[in-house]
Formats: C-alpha cells, structure tokens, sequence
C-alpha cells in the first residue's frame, strides 16, 4: 500500500513539475517535456512490470490534454520505454552523459513520432518546430540527471522498503 | 538429462524474455486501439471527466510558476533598489562636495561683494511644499498644503523640479494660515521680467492660459534663437536672479510696423505635473 501511495506520489509531483516547466519554457517558446524525462528515468531505474505501465500511464496522462488524438503519448511513451530497456544493457545510466544522451535523443525521437502518428490517423500537423523541439530536448537533458537521482533515490528506497 | 538448476534457470529466462516481448506489445496494443477510437461522443466525456482530476496538479504548477515569477521580479528589483542605493550615495557624496565648494564660494562672493560695496547674494531658503488641491474654475493655480502658520508670505517665488532641474513654478497670491495659493507661469495673470541667456535682452514674461507663455519688449534686433534659456532677471521685485523659466520655443516678428519682437517660451515646469514645490522665503533673497 505504502508502495503505490509513494508511486502516486511521484506521479503527482511529476505531473506537476511537467506543467510548471512546460509553462516556464512556453515563455522562451521551448517544448519541455518533463514527463518524458520522468518515464526514461523511471524505467532506467524500475524493472519492466513497473516501468511499462508508468511510462504507458505518463504518455496517457498527457493524452488527456489533447485536442485532436487520443493515446499518441502513450504510445510513443511506450515505445521509448521499449528503447530505455534495450539501452539499459549497454548503457550505464548511473553516469550523467548516458542519462542526458538518452534523454535528447529520445525527446527528439517522441516529437518526431507523435507528429508523425497525428499526420497518419488525424491528417493534421502538431510539429513544434525543429528549435523548439531540440531547445525542449536540451532543457529535459539539463534536468536529466537531478531527476534520475530523484527517482533512483525514491524508487531503490522503496525497493529495499518493499523487497522488490 | 539436464539438470534442475539448469532447468530453473532456462525457465526462468524463458519468462523474463516472454514478458519482455508480452509486455510492450500490450501496451502498444491498447495505445494504439486508443488511438483509433473516433473522437467522439462516450470518448470525449471520458477523456474530459478524467482530465478533470488533473486540474489541480495543473493549477498548481501554474501557481508555482506564477510564484517563482515573483520570485525573480523581486530579486531584479531588490538589486536595482541595491544599484539604485549605491549610485544615490555617490551623489550624497558628490553632493557634500558641491555644496561645500558652493559655500566657499558664497563667502569669496560675501567678501568681494563688500570689498565692491555691492549687496552680496545669498542662498535661497525657504519651504518645501506639496499640491493639495487644484481649483477647479483656474487650472493654473494650485493650492499648497503650506500657509502663513509655516512663514510662507504672498508674492514669494516658487520652484519646482523638472527633470532633475529645479526652474521656476509661479508665484504665491494668496495665502492663509495653513494653506496658500500658487498662480503657475502658465495663468493669464503670471507676469515676471526675464532675461534671455544668449543676449542677455530684458523682456516681460507673460502666461497666455490656453495661449503659449510670451515674452514682450525684446528689441526687434535682438539676436533670439530657439531652445534659449530664458532666466528670472535681477530687475525682479519678486523672483530672485537666475531661476531657469523655460527655453525659447518660437520667436515671432509679426508685423512690420512693430518695434518689438515676441518669444515664446515653453516653460520648464509642466503646470500639470506640478506636485511637490519649494516656496522662496521672501528674506531668502534680497
């Protein structure tokens, strides 16, 4: 029980940093995505049963804020969080440069997939543009490593709590 | 045969690969079934209702954001307020020195004056006071919040600061015992004798209410160009020398008959922002 009210408890302040940043940078006209940067740190640091439906969960959380398509952020969530899992073999996301490559990389990624899913099933176009989204990734790659720490530091305490 | 601990450890790879494989691939499912459904109707309401529970998280990060705002505006403002005190107090300090250099130069003055057997001039002094009220049937006078009970008498020159430049406001008129009454330079009934800066002529300022300030009697020769300061001349029964009035907005030389020209004067001091005015004290000058 302590478990999921902590894990509710990420979640919450997760989203809540993802729109304090989203409408800090909107100003600079930069697209942060904090939630992303929370469900790679997630996953980087979960196993997969708990990591695949929390990133499944963030993508779903954004979906309820759009307009024009439902399940595209869960969507491409998922499917970073397939990439996570397959870098985390080779990867040593216990380092900063791993944590913040990572994070571009896959923030670029996710822009570039969810405009191409709203282009295929809404024949529309939801493209930030190129210096908004690579200025959002490089944002989210600064924050990278302050969030991995703080998901390491609540996620292993809970594990080493609940024996997970 | 294969051992059992071999075989627990094939099964338990087996597992993990299946759920590595499984677990995706149901995610993906369901999001991409979601992503089909028509955005319509039952869809729509769901998704609003379910959005509903995040508003406050989203209240609250725009509280935030909001309130880290603050944050920084106050910050700038306390260091310009920091930048502000230390540019103020180099002035106070520029300013000590100028009013004692002002002083030694006020006593060379004294001495030279009586060695010349000339009245010396003094500093000005007098009382600081602010705009109470405006008369509303004579919008270029103004009533002040100080009278006779603070040694403020009729027909003392009042200044104002303009700019950072103290120039001249008007007169006092009337005056009662904790309120008087300031005629501006504007008002049709403001009259002093000035002296222009550039030829030193003498001329008679007058307010024009609606009309612009003029000044008479400057002789049609008399070289006047604009952006001339114009000054409170010494021949003044009431205003002390050397007060700045304004700069020579037109000079008109209407008709040919005429032997005098007319200036007009754009005065220092806007009769509509007047609010805080230094009231002369008549033994302040001689």
């Amino acid at each position: 029980m302590g478990k999921i009210f902590k894990l509710a408890c990420l979640f919450v302040v997760a989203s809540v940093c993802h729109w304090g940043f989203a409408t800090l940078f909107l100003y600079c006209g930069l697209n942060v995505n904090f939630m992303l940067v929370f469900a790679i740190a997630f996953c980087a640091v979960a196993q997969l049963e708990i990591g695949y439906p929390m990133a499944f969960l963030c993508g779903l959380f954004l979906d309820f804020f759009g307009a024009k398509l439902f399940g595209n952020n869960a969507f491409s969530f998922t499917v970073v969080a397939c990439a996570v899992y397959a870098l985390r073999e080779r990867f040593d996301f216990n380092s900063f440069l791993p944590q913040m490559m990572t994070v571009f990389v896959l923030t670029c990624a996710v822009g570039v997939l969810n405009s191409v899913l709203l282009m295929q099933f809404t024949n529309s176009s939801l493209w930030p543009g190129t210096g908004s989204l690579i200025g959002g990734a490089l944002v989210g790659a600064l924050l990278s490593p302050i969030v991995f720490a703080v998901v390491r530091f609540v996620w292993v305490d809970l594990a080493a709590d609940e024996h997970l | 045969m294969v051992p059992p601990r071999n075989k627990t450890i094939k099964k338990q790879i087996y597992v993990s690969s299946r759920r590595r494989i499984l677990f995706p691939a149901a995610f993906l499912l369901f999001s991409f079934l979601l992503m089909i459904l028509p955005l319509e109707g039952m869809v729509v309401s769901v998704k609003a209702l379910l959005s509903y529970v995040f508003i406050p998280q989203v209240r609250l990060a725009h509280g935030a954001v909001k309130y880290a705002e603050g944050v920084s505006t106050t910050v700038q403002e306390l260091l310009n307020a920091h930048r502000e005190n230390r540019e103020l107090k180099q002035q106070i300090e520029m300013d000590h020195l100028l009013t004692a250099q002002a002083e030694s130069v006020f006593k060379e003055n004294e001495r030279l004056s009586a060695a010349l057997n000339i009245k010396p001039v003094r500093p000005w002094r007098g009382v600081l006071a602010k705009v109470a009220y405006r008369e509303p049937s004579q919008w270029n006078a103004v009533i002040i919040d100080k009278g006779s009970a603070d040694g403020i008498e009729e027909r003392s020159a009042v200044l104002s600061l303009e700019q950072g430049q103290e120039g001249l406001a008007g007169v006092v008129v009337e005056v009662m015992e904790n309120t008087a009454k300031v005629l501006l330079v504007r008002d049709e009934d403001f009259s002093a004798a000035v002296i222009l800066e550039r030829g030193q002529e003498e001329g008679l300022l007058t307010g024009g209410g609606a009309q612009p300030v003029r000044i008479k009697y400057i002789p049609l020769l008399a070289q006047v160009q604009k952006g001339d300061k114009v000054f409170t001349s010494a021949t003044s029964s009431i205003f002390p020398a050397g007060i700045l009035v304004g700069r020579v907005r037109a000079v008109r030389q209407d008709g040919s008959f005429q032997t005098a020209q007319t200036v007009e004067v754009e005065p220092l001091v806007r009769s509509a922002a007047v609010k805080e005015l230094f009231i002369i004290s008549r033994q302040g000058h001689p």
